[in-house]
């Protein structure tokens, strides 16, 4: 049975606003996109995938950075301390049925970021979860993404 | 006896972060997406569903609002507390209700698979397709809502009925 590809019009454009507001508030474009797309490696979402890879070569993420982002805590100095501790928060966040947030993720998270940032980080990693669980219900294929 | 015996409970934690506070524009969001993603579903199911979910995410916040909410509506206490084995006590449901529950542990646990055809398809047999599709996103929804929760630590225990209505 095919899936249904509809997206109601109110809620896709809540999800848009929560997308593009946690996202402006974090101030890092290219942070934002190793986050968004490390919670879609998770969720394995290949069409949320296909578009934030382009996003964030857009925005010069490096080659290296996106190669090794499914193994960034074995990836040496290729990611810097503040970006290991949001990619931690992602990834607590995204497997929450596994456990809690644990102290240790969201204090080094905080060492990283002040309220307000951590507030839009977390945010942020609500907002590509809601995307990562529309697209993989509805088996949205990759590549309905141009730049 | 004039003893009085006081039940001693661990302390409550506190929250870890005013999140919607520090985020105005993102809650406001969410609030918008909230409002969006109910329309069209049936507001008992909607409980089932945001109680389920809650119970999966773990999110203690998010379980005392909706259970409370449930309770409120009418909901009845068993159906409540035999949500969280409803394979083992599918008589207290609808078959509709089953199909949307399935669902929404399939959705919910997205890191272990995909949501498998079976599943998808048996929701797609009770729910007409812009229903269904109001499904997906009501699942999406308490999902985001259980990830601020558990995440920022909210405190349960202090939700009245009908608060953020």
């Amino acid at each position: 049975m095919s899936r249904t590809q509809i997206l109601d019009r109110a809620v896709g454009s809540a999800m848009s606003a929560l997308s593009a507001a946690a996202k402006r508030g974090l101030g890092d474009p290219a942070l934002a996109e190793l986050v968004v797309i490390r919670a879609s490696q998770l969720n394995h979402c290949a069409f949320c995938l296909d578009m934030h890879l382009t996003i964030a070569r857009e925005h010069g993420v490096s080659e290296k950075q996106l190669d090794l982002l499914a193994a960034w805590e074995e990836a040496g100095d290729v990611f810097d301390e503040r970006e290991r501790a949001a990619l931690a928060l992602t990834e607590a966040i995204t497997v929450l049925t596994e456990g809690f947030v644990p102290d240790e993720v969201y204090d080094r998270a905080a060492e990283h970021f002040d309220e307000g940032r951590l507030a839009h980080l977390i945010g942020l990693v609500v907002a590509i979860n809601n995307w990562n669980r529309v697209m993989v219900s509805r088996r949205i294929p990759p590549g309905g993404y141009t730049p | 006896m004039t003893t009085q015996e006081t039940t001693e409970y661990a302390p409550e934690r506190p929250a870890r972060l005013r999140w919607a506070q520090h985020a105005p524009e993102v809650y406001k969001a969410m609030l918008r997406l909230e409002t969006a993603a109910r329309q069209g579903l049936d507001p008992t199911l909607y409980e089932l569903v945001k109680i389920r979910a809650s119970q999966i995410n773990h999110c203690a916040f998010c379980l005392d609002m909706h259970t409370k909410d449930a309770l409120t509506a009418g909901e009845s206490a068993e159906r409540i507390v035999q949500l969280s084995a409803w394979e083992e006590s599918k008589h207290f449901y609808t078959e509709k209700e089953l199909a949307a529950i399935e669902l929404t542990e399939a959705i919910t646990v997205l890191t272990d698979g995909f949501v498998p055809d079976e599943v998808y398809d048996h929701a797609a047999k009770h729910f007409e397709e812009a229903e269904l599709a109001q499904l997906i996103a009501a699942i999406t929804v308490i999902n985001a809502w259980n990830r601020f929760g558990v995440t920022t630590r909210m405190a349960p225990g202090h939700y009245t009925p009908g608060q953020h209505r």
